[in-house]
């Protein structure tokens, strides 16, 4: 026998004067192998048409669809409903500018943080490109590349009790970025300079280790580890600086 | 009223339009790109395979060059594309990885000694070339004879477009995301920018620009199943199709792609294959070499597509809960592997089926994947029909596809165009066509006229249900214009797609919200999904033969003599659509037709196909190294950009 | 998001608020050895009363000694508190953020962390009392001063509670700490978590265990010898020397 879900999800339209944040109930057939993907298109196609929500490749890749499931963040297009009670609640994403329902501004969130922490390769001079490539060790490749898979789903901002607190607070995902190209050689910054952008409380040194990022990343990036690592770097090089 | 002025409107913020954006803007223009998602989230990031180039660093691609890379790629396109294009990309492919390499991405590198490889499904070991240590490999793909797709592990979109994604924010380029180019503003032939929609807020707004460039991707998702980002929707392409000056080229060459999993039809990568996965059918037997002895499962995606379904017609098939299916096999490679350079294909796996590939079989069945068609452009990436409008990346036909696109070659294509796209754009805007005066009138005019539109449909009380419309369109498109075609399905399609769109004039909203409104969006892109499925299946119906992803079982041979020619499709703003052709020249060709080496042989000659290839062959006897003879044959290096003319080194072939 | 201005100090906070953290921490599991000799017997913690007062260094009792020590644990205590401070939720926007954050996340590493607080945020109080008592007469500290204190002068309720906050906090703390800096490390850092967890709340079981008989053992002596209250202990073979 399939299940009846109960979804309820928040409605609100900021632009509309008229509207007002709410829960709203749907109800749903449970279908096998139905995700939330699935379920938010067949409530969308029939019964809320103008219900707000945001997928792009609905293969939990591109990291747009971070909401709050039952009040934990999780990419809704690899989030099976098997997995879930019967009442589902679904909340936007927390920390982010609302745009209308479910769908929140995280791009314009991201951007920011980039031009905030200059993430990108600085480099000393433009490569030569019909010449051989510099060579990289495998290993190093291999380990950038891993600090290279934030989707910037945003799912660590809405797990970390911090980021509620501070709206400036870089976040995991901030963190976890300086730690991918202070790995890159590439990238010829110092710490001296690393510090400058995360070496305060906004930053690196703002994080209280509660480890929601760590326990909600969908990609299981090690956060925990990272963050360490970049606490330790930069308190180095801010007890050496005089 | 909004307007907004800049040098170069760049509609698109995937690979190709970011790589454009940053050569504009190195060359002192002003771009801005415009995306309707966050530019990272583009459908680029879901690459996962690899992006080809002839580096020749790694032991299974030793000795490879342009010149093999080009060979490749025009079998793969049936002999469909433009073979001086093919020149320029295969060219550049080289450079645009190393420049990659340079901004950031973490290609994957060889290692020095001996390592194992499954390759046919047994393990075999390779010795590193020497002095390759630390350079960028390469995996099998598909269609190529030597090992040339660099990687990053199977994230290679996302480390791409993250890379250029921040070099875009490190050169401080504009993006506006979430926002939607509705319509092109042109004076008759000359394109001026496009008006805008702010998907958040639903206003509108002109953007004028003396060039514009559209990079919007394909248009997969007017197929129901499609391994496509669902953004992908021909809505570029159909904007370029509403001015009815600019002409869409092979909008009927549409790539299936032999391993999506059922049913999502999400796509695991022809990594899977490269790396030496193998498919099998219900009785657990690996079928693929007794059709293609040769490359087996690494023959080109149509092919091995094509042969799926004729072994599941044959009632080889294993039946689901969603219909039939056949198997990847991955177990073959081992967990560390997997683990390790296939991790998102576990968690595909793992999430949407619930399997651990490192022990299951995957259910696998060929799918929507990728538009070898797009807006016709030349060389330049400028329609030759309307000026100021250039195109580049998917949504493009550039035409370095033909009717198959080779696994690998279609982000190296987004960078390479953007590259020289963003060159020959410069170009044009500093030239006296580019510097012209915006008119400030026009694009008023246009705005009111799009406004006009979504006022109307905001009160629209008509009894069609946009979503029961497309859906219908996704079902015509799945069933009719699908991997194998014939006549009278594709007749049936035109006549089905013909009437969805005189039903979409009268349409029902029931949300009248003007601001975020996916209702909205929806009725407003269906008249333009539409006219883009109707080119499709025109184009399908008109063309009789069978070419590349183009599979007709009543014309199942390839037939140059008659259809050696581009498919140009065209809707004058009153009237109907047009069909048009523009012939491939075979006495240009570098590489003359002939059979592509896999697939069936069953080709009509083309009349100048004996010559030309006489011609090739005493050439080829007379040249004194590669270099003079593809000079003689098809000279197109003085058609670049001076900076990027210089020839690529090579371990094998260093550069003094 | 504002622009930054890197300030050596904040890397420096983090530093002293975790080695201060980290000194407290430990010091209060000497503390509680030296207070559980009582279970040894009264000797053995008259022993340890007098050792603190330089009874074997100098050859006779210097309590202001103690009220030195007291001193600066109170300084330190105090440098912590302050840079703890920071940390604070600074608003009730901040607080309520947090707090719904918590209910919604249901993670029991975020829970820690209002309890850390909480625990800090008491400590304030009950160990100012604590330390006051011990500054001003350092010299009744002995097997039945501080029985007199800790049953007749009515502290024990003070200190069952402040019991639970130390070892709550300073516990959490560690923990905390060995995730914040990223070490020690056992391999893998799910692994570790799961060690630090374990090691956490066995020490905890450990640490109140102790206390609850100390202070037990304390207040038994407390009644026994409420009758004679004010009364020094004075080891038996030491009579004639005083
Ligand atoms: C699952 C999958 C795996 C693939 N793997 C590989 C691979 O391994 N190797 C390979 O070579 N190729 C691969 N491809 C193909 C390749 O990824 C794409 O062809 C390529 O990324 C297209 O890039 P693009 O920049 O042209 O377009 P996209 O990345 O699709 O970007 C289109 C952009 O246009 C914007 N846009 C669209 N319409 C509008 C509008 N109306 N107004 C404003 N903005 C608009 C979108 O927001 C987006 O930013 C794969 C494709 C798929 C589906
Ligand atoms: C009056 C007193 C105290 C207050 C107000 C207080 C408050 C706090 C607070 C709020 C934190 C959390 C800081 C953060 O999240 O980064 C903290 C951390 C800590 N506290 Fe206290 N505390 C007090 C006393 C103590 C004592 C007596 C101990 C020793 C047992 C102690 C040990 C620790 C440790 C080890 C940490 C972790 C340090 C870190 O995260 O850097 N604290 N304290
Ligand atoms: S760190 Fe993880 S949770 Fe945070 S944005 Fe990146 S992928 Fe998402
Ligand atoms: S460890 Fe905690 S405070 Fe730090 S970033 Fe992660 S969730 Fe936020
Ligand atoms: S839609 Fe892309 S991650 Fe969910």
């Amino acid at each position: 026998m399939n299940r009846t879900l109960r979804f309820q999800i928040f409605r609100h339209h900021p632009l509309d004067p008229q509207s007002q944040p709410r829960l709203e109930t749907y109800r749903l057939e449970e279908s096998p192998g139905m995700t939330l993907f699935i379920a938010l298109n067949l409530i969308r196609a029939e019964q809320a048409p103008d219900l707000n929500f945001d997928f792009v490749c609905r293969a939990g890749v591109c990291g747009s669809c971070a909401m709050l499931i039952n009040g934990r963040p999780g990419l809704a297009c690899r989030t099976l409903t098997a997995s879930l009670p019967e009442t589902i609640t679904l909340l936007p994403l927390p920390n982010f500018e609302l745009i209308a329902d479910l769908s929140v501004n995280t791009g314009k969130w991201m951007r920011a943080l980039s031009e905030r922490l200059e993430t990108w390769v600085h480099l000393n001079e433009e490569p030569d490109i019909d010449r051989l490539e510099a060579p990289m060790d495998a290993d190093l490749a291999e380990q950038i590349y891993e600090l290279d898979r934030c989707i910037e789903c945003g799912c660590c901002l809405a797990a970390c009790g911090t980021a509620q607190m501070r709206k400036d607070f870089v976040g995991a995902v901030g963190i976890h970025k300086i730690a991918r190209f202070r790995a890159d050689p590439r990238d010829c910054r110092d710490d001296a300079a690393y510090y400058e952008v995360i070496g305060d409380e906004d930053g690196v040194f703002g994080c209280m280790s509660l480890l929601g990022c760590q326990d909600f990343c969908p990609k299981n990036l090690s956060l925990q580890t990272q963050i360490a690592f970049i606490r330790r770097k930069l308190a180095r090089q801010g007890w050496k600086k005089t | 009223m909004k307007l907004l002025y800049t040098d170069v409107l760049i509609i698109g913020g995937g690979l190709a339009g970011l790589r454009t954006a940053i050569g504009v803007k190195r060359r002192g223009l002003d771009p801005l790109i415009l995306s309707l998602v966050p530019p990272k989230r583009s459908h680029s990031v879901a690459a996962q395979g690899g992006m080809q180039a002839s580096l020749g660093n790694c032991a299974k691609s030793e000795g490879d060059n342009e010149d093999i890379h080009f060979a490749d790629t025009v079998r793969g396109s049936d002999w469909g594309c433009d073979q001086l294009v093919a020149r320029m990309f295969t060219h550049m492919a080289p450079k645009a990885v190393r420049e990659l390499a340079a901004w950031g991405v973490p290609w994957s590198r060889v290692r020095a000694g001996v390592h194992e490889a499954v390759i046919h499904g047994e393990r075999v070991r390779i010795q590193a070339l020497e002095g390759a240590q630390g350079l960028i490999t390469a995996r099998d793909f598909g269609g190529t004879k030597k090992w040339r797709t660099c990687y990053t592990a199977d994230g290679t979109g996302h480390a791409m477009l993250y890379t250029l994604g921040d070099r875009a924010v490190a050169e401080s380029i504009p993006v506006h995301d979430r926002r939607e180019a509705l319509a092109l503003i042109h004076e008759g032939e000359r394109c001026q920018g496009a008006i805008v929609r702010n998907l958040m807020t639903g206003e509108l707004s002109a953007y004028l620009a003396r060039a514009t460039v559209i990079a919007t991707g394909g248009y997969g998702h007017l197929y129901a199943v499609s391994t496509n980002a669902i953004i992908n929707e021909g809505l570029g392409q159909a904007i370029a199709l509403e001015t009815g000056v600019a002409q869409l080229g092979n909008l009927e060459a549409v790539q299936f792609h032999p391993t999506a999993i059922v049913p999502a039809g999400i796509l695991v990568t022809e990594g899977c294959r490269g790396d030496g996965g193998v498919l099998r059918d219900v009785d657990g037997y690996r079928f693929m070499p007794d059709y293609e002895p040769e490359k087996a499962e690494l023959a080109s995606r149509d092919v091995v597509s094509r042969r799926m379904v004729e072994h599941m017609r044959k009632g080889k098939g294993v039946k689901g809960r969603f219909g039939e299916h056949l198997w990847l096999d991955i177990t073959v490679l081992g967990r560390a592997h997997i683990e390790k350079h296939l991790r998102e294909v576990k968690e595909i796996c793992q999430y949407f089926l619930g399997i651990d590939p490192a022990v299951d079989y995957i259910p696998v069945r060929p799918t929507q994947h990728y538009s070898m068609g797009g807006i016709r452009t030349d060389y330049r990436g400028e329609s030759p029909t309307l000026r100021g409008l250039f195109a580049c990346g998917e949504a493009a036909c550039w035409d370095l596809h033909g009717f198959n696109r080779l696994g690998g070659n279609s982000v190296a294509e987004t960078v390479v165009s953007g590259m020289l796209v963003s060159e020959y754009v410069a170009d044009f805007c500093t030239s006296p066509e580019g510097d012209i005066q915006l008119s400030s009138a026009l694009a008023r005019e246009f705005l009111q006229r799009e406004q006009a539109k979504l006022s109307r449909l905001l009160a629209a009380t008509g009894e069609e249900n946009p979503v029961a419309l497309r859906q219908q369109m996704e079902h015509i498109m799945m069933e009719r214009v699908g991997l194998f075609r014939n006549g009278a399905e594709l007749q049936t399609a035109v006549d089905e797609l013909r009437i969805l769109l005189q039903r979409a004039e009268n349409l029902g909203l029931r949300s009248r919200q003007p601001a975020a409104n996916p209702e909205l969006v929806l009725a407003y892109r269906l008249p333009k999904m539409l006219k883009i499925a109707l080119g499709v299946a025109l184009g399908a119906l008109a063309r009789t033969e069978s070419r590349g992803a183009h599979f007709r079982e009543d014309y199942p041979e390839r037939n140059d003599r008659d259809w050696l020619k581009r498919t140009l499709y065209r809707w004058p703003e009153s009237g109907e659509p047009q069909l048009d052709y523009e012939p491939l020249d075979v006495k240009q060709m570098e590489l003359p037709p002939g059979f592509r080496g896999y697939g069936t042989k069953n080709i009509v000659e083309h009349p100048d196909t004996k010559a030309r290839q006489a011609e090739v062959a005493q050439a080829q006897q007379r040249a004194p190294d590669r270099f003079a003879l593809q000079e003689q044959l098809m000279p197109f290096r003085h058609l670049l950009p001076e900076r990027y003319r210089k020839p690529n080194e090579r371990l094998h072939e260093p550069l003094p | 998001m504002k622009p930054l201005i890197a300030s050596p100090w904040s890397a420096r906070f983090d530093l002293l608020q975790s080695l201060s953290g980290l000194f407290l921490a430990l010091f209060m599991w000497l503390h509680m050895a030296f207070v559980s000799s009582i279970l040894w017997g009264e000797k053995a913690f008259w022993t340890v009363a007098r050792f603190f007062e330089g009874y074997f260094f100098f050859g006779r009792s210097l309590p202001w000694l103690v009220s030195l020590f007291v001193a600066c644990i109170a300084a330190l205590i105090a440098v912590h508190a302050l840079l703890a401070l920071r940390k604070f939720p600074a608003s009730w926007q901040q607080y309520r953020a947090f707090w719904e954050h918590r209910q919604r996340l249901a993670h029991l590493d975020t829970n820690l962390w209002p309890l850390q607080v909480a625990t800090g945020f008491l400590m304030f109080f009950l160990a100012s009392v604590h330390l006051y008592d011990l500054f001003i007469a350092p010299e009744q500290i002995g097997p039945y001063g501080s029985a007199d204190l800790v049953w007749t002068g009515r502290t024990w309720p003070l200190l069952l509670l402040l019991l639970f906050c130390v070892e709550v906090h300073g516990l959490i703390g560690l923990y905390r700490l060995a995730l914040k800096w990223g070490w020690p490390s056992f391999g893998d850092p799910q692994r570790t978590r799961r060690i630090l967890r374990r090691l956490l709340w066995v020490l905890l079981v450990f640490f109140l265990a102790m206390g609850l008989l100390t202070l037990g053992t304390f207040i038994s002596l407390g009644i026994e010898h409420a009758p004679r209250a004010g009364e020094p202990y004075v080891p038996s073979g030491m009579q004639e020397a005083l």
